[in-house]
C-alpha cells in the first residue's frame, strides 16, 4: 500500500521539478543559461539538467602526475563550447610551472581553435582570481578558464556567484595537494589512461579516467573516457575490448623487455 | 661658473650675477677669467643634465597649450642655444586674458615655481620671438601682428639664429644689424653665405613656415582644468577625469570618432608633470569605460607616484582618434557596458591590462615553422582578426611544452630506435607504445654566420607509458652522421 504512494509523491516531486526547471529561466534576468550537456548518456545521466551547468564554478582536479591530462580534459571542455565568443584562459606564471605553457598546435589537435584564446597572465593569486572574476563579470567571453592552486571557500563563493550572474562556466584547474572546502557545483578528477589506438597501434583519441568526486543535486560516478577531437565528442572506452593493449600492458611490456 | 670645453681650452658656458659683477662674459676663456678672478668657483657643464631639466620644464610648460617645444630637440640644433622653449599659443592667449596677461602668468610661476629668471616674447614667427627674447629692449614684448620687418630692422644679426661663422663673416663685411641686409637684393647673399641666412631672414618674417617640433605628440583633442586648490586624492583626480572625458565626449561625438590612446597629464605644485597613457583596443566614446581604465591605471601607480603638494592642474587628451560608427554609446547598454561581443572583449582586454601589464593579454598566433617551439608566438590581442588556424596535422603534437628541452636518460633496444625506458625528473618511465619518429631538421637558413655548424636533425617520438602518461621526446642528431653519442630530451607532455 505504502508503495505506490511513495512512487506517486516521487512522480509528483519530478512533475514539479521539471515544472519549475522549465520556469526558472524564465525568472532569470539574464539569458537563459543552458547545461553543456557532454552527449554522453552515461554520464549526463548524473548531473543535474542532464548537463554541466551553464553558470556555474566547476573544478577539475589532476590526479597525482596527471596535469597534463586534467588540462587536456579542459581544453576539450572547452572546445565543447561552440559559438563566436572568444574562450579566456587566465593562467598564472606560476600555475603550470612544472609542465611548460600551453602549446597551440597542441590545442589545435585536441580541437580547441586558439584563434578563439585569450590568455591573461598574471604574477599573483589575487591578480588571477580578480582577472577571472573581471573576465565573468564582462559576459565577453563564452567561457573562462583559470588555474589556481590555493582557493578558500569564501573566494570559491564569491567565483561561482559570479559565474551564476553572469550565466557563464568557469573551470578550475587546480593542481593542489590539499583541497579545501569549496562552493564548486562539480568536481573532477582525472587521470591518465593508456590512448585509443588503431589497428596499427596508432593513438587516435585520448583517453582519461574520470571521476566526478562531488556533484551538487547530482551523483557521483566513475567512467573512463575517451575524446574525439574531430566531432568534439566523449566516448565511453571501449579499451578492455582491444586485445593488444590492455589495462595491463605495462607490465607485460616490461617483462617482454626484460 | 660653468665652464665648457671647447677649442683653444675651456670657456666659460654660463655665469651667475656675481661672477658677472667681476666683468667676466661669456665665452671668455677660462684662463682670462681666473686671471681677472682668482676666487670663482668653476664647474663642468652638463649638457645631459640640461637638456633633461629643459625637457621638464618645457613638458610643465604644456599646460598653457599642447605644443611646446624645446631647443634641445635635434632640429633646432646648436644656434639656438638649447635654453628656452617655444610654446605656440595660438588659440590658448584668450584663455588667460590676452597674450600679455600669459606672459606676466608664465614669468610670475617660472620665477615662483623654478627660481628661473626667464625673458619671453610673442610674435607670430618663432624666429621673430627667438629675436625678440633674446635682443629686444623692453622686457616681455609682444609683438603685433605685420611687424616683423621693423621690430627686427635694429637687433644684431645675431637674432637670425645663424651659425656663429656666418655672424662673423657678416659683421666682418659691415653687416652690424639685420636692417642693412633687409633691403639688399638677395642674390649675392644667395651667392656668397650658406642658404641658412635666407632662410632665417625668411622664417623671422613668416614668408616660409617653419614647423614647431612638440615635445608631446600633439593631441587630436585637448581639455585642461585649472584648479585653486590642488588635488590630492585618487577619487577626486579621476572624478576630474570624468568630467574632463565628458566635455571630450561632445567633440568626439560631433566628429565621429573614437579614442585609441589617451593621455592623462597631471601638472603638480611643484612644477613635475605626471603623464599617464592609456591605450585602447577599439575606439571608444564609452565614459565609464575610460574612466574605469584611468581608475585602474592611478590605483596601480599610487604607490609609487608622489603627489607631493598635490595637483594644480588635470588635463586630458585623446591622442589618437579613429572613425567610429554611430550606434554605440552608453544609452543602448544597460548598465554602462557596451551590448555587442567585440566591443565587450575589448572593454575587458583593456581593463585587465591596465592591471596586469600592458603584455599581459595575448593570444596566439601560427608561425610558418616546423621547430614547435617556434611554431607560434603569443601576441597582445589586437582588433583586428587573427589570421586563421591550418587544420590540425595528423603528425601528434603535445599539449603543454616545455620552455625548454629537458635532458634525460633513455635506454633504446637499438641506438637509432624508439625507448624503451627513460628516466625524467628522477622517475622512471616504462614505455608501453610509441610513435614516431617524425624528424625535423633544423631551419639553416636561420644560421647567423655560415662557419657554424647547423644544430641537430631531432627525431621526436610520442612515447606513452604504463600509466597512461604521454611525453614528447626528441633524439638529437643524426647517428654517425652527426653523432655517435646520441642525447635524447622531454620536450613536451600529451594530454
Amino acid at each position: 500500500m505504502t508503495q505506490p504512494t511513495a512512487q506517486s509523491v516521487m512522480r509528483n516531486r519530478a512533475a514539479v521539478a521539471e515544472e519549475l526547471r522549465r520556469l526558472l529561466p524564465k525568472m532569470e534576468r539574464f539569458r537563459a543559461t543552458r547545461p553543456i550537456p557532454f552527449g554522453l548518456a552515461a554520464i549526463d545521466r548524473y548531473l543535474p539538467q542532464g548537463g554541466l551547468a551553464c553558470g556555474a564554478l566547476h573544478e577539475v582536479v589532476p590526479d597525482e602526475g596527471a596535469t597534463p591530462a586534467a588540462f587536456g580534459f579542459l581544453a576539450a571542455l572547452l572546445a565543447r563550447l561552440s559559438g563566436t565568443y572568444p574562450l579566456f584562459l587566465v593562467l598564472p606564471t606560476y600555475g603550470l610551472r612544472d609542465y611548460g605553457r600551453p602549446h597551440s598546435h597542441g590545442l589545435n589537435a585536441l580541437g580547441l581553435d586558439p584563434s578563439r584564446l585569450i590568455l591573461a597572465e598574471t604574477a599573483h593569486r589575487k591578480d588571477t582570481l580578480w582577472a577571472m572574476e573581471e573576465a565573468l563579470r564582462s559576459r565577453a567571453p563564452a567561457a573562462v578558464a583559470g588555474i589556481i592552486d590555493q582557493l578558500d571557500l569564501k573566494t570559491s563563493q564569491k567565483l561561482h556567484l559570479a559565474a551564476t550572474d553572469c550565466g557563464l562556466p568557469l573551470f578550475l584547474l587546480r593542481p593542489a595537494k590539499i583541497l579545501e572546502a569549496s562552493a564548486a557545483a562539480t568536481r573532477w578528477r582525472v587521470g591518465p589512461a593508456p590512448a585509443a589506438r588503431d589497428r596499427f597501434g596508432l593513438i587516435t583519441r585520448a583517453r582519461w579516467r574520470l571521476k566526478l568526486e562531488r556533484c551538487r543535486n547530482g551523483r557521483a560516478g566513475e567512467w573512463m573516457v575517451e575524446y574525439d577531437h574531430v566531432a568534439h565528442r566523449f566516448s565511453l572506452a571501449a579499451a578492455l575490448a582491444d586485445p593488444a593493449f590492455p589495462r595491463s600492458a605495462g607490465k607485460e611490456a616490461f617483462r617482454q623487455v626484460s | 661658473m660653468l665652464a665648457i670645453t671647447g677649442a683653444g681650452g675651456p670657456r666659460i658656458a654660463a655665469l651667475n650675477e656675481a661672477a658677472e659683477a667681476f666683468g667676466l662674459m661669456l665665452g671668455e676663456p677660462l684662463a682670462d677669467a681666473r686671471a681677472k678672478a682668482g676666487h670663482v668657483q668653476t664647474r663642468a657643464i652638463d649638457a645631459a643634465a640640461d637638456d633633461a631639466a629643459l625637457r621638464r620644464l618645457a613638458l610643465w610648460a604644456t599646460r598653457y597649450t599642447p605644443t611646446a617645444s624645446p631647443w634641445c630637440e635635434e632640429l633646432w640644433g646648436e644656434e639656438n642655444g638649447a635654453d628656452g622653449f617655444f610654446l605656440d599659443i595660438a588659440g590658448a592667449a584668450h584663455l588667460f586674458g590676452g597674450e600679455e596677461r600669459l606672459l606676466a602668468d608664465l614669468s610670475c610661476r617660472l620665477e615662483k615655481n623654478f627660481g628661473l629668471p626667464a625673458r619671453l616674447a610673442i610674435a607670430d614667427t618663432p624666429g621673430m620671438a627667438w629675436a625678440l627674447a633674446r635682443f629686444a629692449r623692453a622686457s616681455s614684448p609682444v609683438l603685433p601682428s605685420g611687424g616683423e620687418a621693423q621690430a627686427l630692422a635694429p637687433l644684431p644679426v645675431e637674432a637670425l639664429r645663424l651659425t656663429a661663422d656666418t655672424c662673423r663673416a657678416l659683421r666682418r663685411l659691415g653687416f652690424k644689424t639685420i636692417g642693412t641686409l633687409l633691403d639688399k637684393p638677395r642674390a649675392p647673399f644667395a651667392a656668397r653665405f650658406p642658404a641658412e641666412l635666407l632662410r632665417r631672414i625668411d622664417q623671422a618674417l613668416g614668408r616660409i613656415e617653419e614647423p614647431l617640433v612638440p615635445i608631446v605628440a600633439p593631441p587630436v583633442y585637448h581639455t585642461l582644468r585649472y584648479l585653486l586648490e590642488p588635488l590630492l586624492t585618487q577619487e577626486a583626480i579621476v572624478a576630474l577625469a570624468s568630467r574632463l572625458m565628458h566635455m571630450l565626449m561632445h567633440v568626439l561625438t560631433r566628429d565621429d570618432v573614437g579614442a585609441r590612446a589617451l593621455r592623462l597629464s597631471l601638472y603638480r605644485v611643484d612644477g613635475a608633470v605626471e603623464t599617464i597613457d592609456i591605450g585602447l583596443t577599439l575606439p571608444t566614446r564609452n565614459v565609464a569605460h575610460i574612466v574605469r581604465l584611468i581608475d585602474l591605471k592611478l590605483e596601480k601607480l599610487a604607490a609609487a607616484e608622489d603627489a607631493g603638494f598635490g595637483f594644480e592642474a588635470v588635463g586630458l587628451a585623446v591622442t589618437r582618434a579613429e572613425t567610429l560608427a554611430a550606434l554605440q554609446n552608453e544609452l543602448i547598454a544597460e548598465d554602462s557596458v557596451a551590448t555587442n561581443g567585440a566591443e565587450r572583449c575589448a572593454v575587458l582586454v583593456d581593463t585587465l591590462r591596465q592591471r596586469l601589464g600592458p603584455h599581459s593579454v595575448r593570444s596566439f598566433e601560427p608561425i610558418a615553422s616546423h621547430l614547435p617551439e617556434r611554431a607560434e608566438e603569443l601576441r597582445p590581442v589586437t582588433a583586428e582578426a587573427s589570421a586563421a588556424w591550418p587544420e590540425p596535422e595528423q603528425k601528434p603534437r603535445p599539449l603543454l611544452l616545455l620552455p625548454h628541452a629537458e635532458p634525460t636518460e633513455v635506454m633504446a633496444l637499438i641506438p637509432d630506435g624508439p625507448p624503451r625506458r627513460f628516466r625524467w625528473r628522477g622517475v622512471t618511465y616504462e614505455v608501453t607504445g610509441s610513435e614516431g619518429p617524425e624528424r625535423i631538421a633544423s631551419e639553416w637558413w636561420r644560421q647567423p654566420d655560415g662557419h657554424r655548424a647547423p644544430e641537430p636533425t631531432r627525431d621526436y617520438y610520442l612515447v606513452e607509458d604504463s600509466g597512461g602518461h604521454r611525453f614528447w621526446l626528441y633524439r638529437e642528431g643524426l647517428y654517425e652522421r652527426e653523432t655517435t653519442a646520441a642525447r635524447w630530451f622531454v620536450h613536451g607532455l600529451f594530454a
